[in-house]
């Protein structure tokens, strides 16, 4: 044991200073992928990762870009804040022509003002927070929908399919938990009351002493703003406590994990995300490479791709890697993603971000309704 | 809804216990506070899944789950037990005459040393506990449900802290406890074991943490590195309620601490449940330092 854990140690140093010592010689292009990579949430981080190597390869195959190698840094922010500021910054200073991330909005939003300062493009595939594209920054860009698109489009299926109904609201007090929460209670008008509305802490594994207090609330309906560790011990806590009402959740609980935590308990619960591309005939191709090389997609994998796909193609395009012509290339091009057609607006919001209600039955996730 | 609470509460307050006594017992004999337990406790936990994860392979967690969870809490027992004695051994024991500080900021260092062995071993991702049945037994109790493996927790506990007690009151091993927590030199002049004692009580204490642990870990349903850390601060929270050093007070100051926790949550905020525990933590250092059942300890000159 004693000497395992030296030999651990001794790796650990040898990776810190090979670490430090990466300088990019002027032959390569560096491009950044940050997300949550270790922690609770890795699975979107290495999702996230997988989606932004599969492009990489794909045009290191091709030659590379404006006649360089691309190679890929990636960087862990833990979803916390502080460290999303501290690899912004690490990935501005050493040099990154673009970056892809962050996951989370609670660390895309600090983020993004170090990327516009040192004039470097960001998309990120999954933050859905409004405020990250309101702010104004000319090189930020978002792939995916807006917790102002999917909060009411849940509202909306809440309106229809559970008429006047108790609702019980919660969320993990983080920027995209809360805001989103907050978009859905706006969106909910009249009709189904509010009956109970809380917070719970990230990171916690207890949710019984809220929920006993949901449950004396008598909702129908419960509606959760936050990402799947929380929400599956929710679930499951729930049911364990006798309370039978189903879940209503968004993209962040989106994922295989929430099935596995939640067990069976998972069943009947709905959440609002995009639709499935295995659907779409253009995005087979990347479908059965990414599985060929990491086994199945996660939620945020083909957005990753897209992403890196039009920061490459966008630098191939402009001819150069300075950041402010890669964003005017960026939101002047219509982009053939592996999702389909991909337009930016003048926020740097798509312009077409369909959101559905997806149901969980039997272990699945199965697409369920969509707005007529 | 005041009864569910309880209920939730006294489950909570059942481990806090367990973990508690590990860290009472400890500063009892070697006025250590061993910061490490929590991770102690941690361990235990992942030593569950895995032992769960071979039965449920074996087939036995189908066949027998009571029995599946009795076999899976003794294996973590007995591991964290070996652990616990060899912390002992390698971290506090060679500073046992230091300055009091130096096995204080050992034992940090264990707990480091755990929690990364831990993560570089078994991942930073969540794991899941091997659920023991698809549909959880439950009882409905006027309005309140309580699960199978809640009145499970609480009788596990109570069984370890009735026989724990017992210990310490009727046997020579306990008497050899108490004599050298009153004074580890005179107990050594009168033939005391002194240093064997030391490593029973490791042994006792990290063993009820890792039945903590696993019993936590079935509760929950998920675990991952670093449980240890809210954990340990809660049950030494309960400890210093108790008064540290003091073995039926930290039963004592578990129970009370899970019970208003769960009762703070449901009924002033959920949102500051955690901090309920650390206000009662500077209460009591400020307004009764020794505890509730604590006596005035003397200064050791």
């Amino acid at each position: 044991m004693k000497v395992s854990l030296l030999a651990r140690i001794a790796i650990l140093l040898i990776a810190i200073t090979t670490g430090a010592c990466t300088s990019a010689p002027s032959n390569v292009l560096t491009i950044g992928a940050a997300g949550p990579m270790t922690g609770d949430q890795s699975k979107m981080g290495i999702d996230l990762r997988h989606g932004v190597e599969l492009a990489v390869d794909e045009w290191n195959a091709k030659g590379g870009v404006l006649g360089k190698r691309i190679v890929m840094q990636v960087e862990d922010d833990q979803h916390d804040p502080k460290q999303a500021v501290a690899v912004a910054n690490k990935l501005v200073n050493s040099g990154v022509v673009g970056v892809i991330g962050h996951w989370n909005s609670s660390a895309s939003i600090p983020a993004s003002g170090v990327y516009s300062q040192g004039k470097v493009v960001m998309i990120t595939p999954a933050s859905t927070n409004p405020r990250l594209t309101e702010q104004g920054f000319p090189t930020v860009f978002r792939i995916c929908g807006r917790d102002d698109q999917q909060g009411p489009l849940a509202a909306r299926f809440v309106r229809e399919r559970f008429p006047n109904a108790a609702v019980a609201v919660l969320h993990d007090k983080t920027t995209y938990g809360q805001g989103l929460a907050e978009e859905f209670q706006r969106a909910l008008g009249a009709g189904p009351r509010v009956v109970f509305s809380s917070g719970v802490t990230q990171g916690d594994k207890d949710f019984r002493a809220v929920l006993t207090t949901v449950k004396a609330a008598r909702p129908e309906i419960i509606f959760f703003g936050g990402i799947y560790p929380e929400a599956a011990l929710l679930v499951r806590q729930a049911r364990e406590l006798g309370l039978t009402a189903p879940f209503i959740s968004g993209d962040g609980t989106y994922d295989q994990k929430f099935l596995e935590i939640a067990g069976p308990a998972a069943d009947g619960t709905y959440l609002t995300f995009g639709p499935d591309p295995a659907d779409f005939p253009q995005s087979q191709a990347f479908l059965t490479k990414y599985h060929e090389r990491f086994g199945p997609h996660g939620p945020y994998s083909i957005y990753a791709y897209d992403a890196a796909n039009i920061l490459l193609s966008a630098i191939a395009q402009a001819g150069t890697t300075d950041g402010l012509k890669l964003a005017e290339v960026i939101r002047g091009t219509s982009h053939q993603g592996a999702q389909g057609e991909i337009r930016f607006d003048a926020r740097g919001d798509v312009l077409n971000a369909p959101y559905i209600v997806w149901i969980v039955k039997q272990g699945r996730f199965e697409q369920f309704w969509r707005p007529g | 809804m005041f009864l569910q609470q309880l209920i939730n509460g006294l489950t909570l307050g059942g481990v806090y216990a367990l973990v508690a006594l590990g860290y009472t017992m400890v500063y009892g004999i070697l006025e250590l506070i061993n910061f490490a337990h929590g991770e102690i406790y941690m361990l235990g936990a992942y030593i569950g899944i895995i032992a769960l994860g071979l039965f449920t392979a074996w087939g036995w967690t189908a066949a027998a789950p009571a029995l599946s969870l009795l076999a899976a809490v003794a294996v973590a027992a007995v591991y964290c037990g070996a652990v616990g004695a060899t912390v002992e051994r390698l971290a506090y024991r060679p500073l046992r005459r230091a300055h009091r500080l130096t096995p204080l900021i050992s034992a940090i260092g264990v707990s480091i040393v755990l929690q990364n062995v831990v993560m570089l071993t078994q991942g930073s991702a969540d794991k899941v506990f091997p659920r023991l049945s698809d549909a959880p037994t439950t009882f409905a109790v006027a309005g309140a449900t309580v699960s199978a493996l809640q009145l499970w927790i609480v009788g596990i506990s109570a069984a370890l802290m009735g026989s724990l007690h017992l210990l310490i009151r009727k046997t020579r091993l306990g008497l050899a406890m108490r004599a050298t927590a009153q004074d580890p030199r005179m107990a050594s002049l009168v033939g005391v074991p002194v240093n064997r004692v030391i490593t029973a009580t490791f042994v006792i204490g990290s063993a009820l943490a890792a039945v903590a642990g696993v019993m936590v870990g079935l509760y929950y349903g998920v675990v991952n590195f670093f449980i240890g850390y809210v954990a340990g601060i809660k049950a030494f929270t309960a400890a210093v309620l108790g008064g540290i050093g003091n073995v039926p007070g930290a039963m004592l100051g578990g129970v009370i601490l899970g019970v208003l926790e769960g009762l703070g949550a449901g009924y002033l905020s959920n949102e500051y449940k955690d901090v309920i525990a650390f206000v009662i933590l500077i209460l009591v250092l400020i307004v009764r330092p020794t505890g509730l059942m604590g006596e005035r300890i003397p200064d050791k000159v």
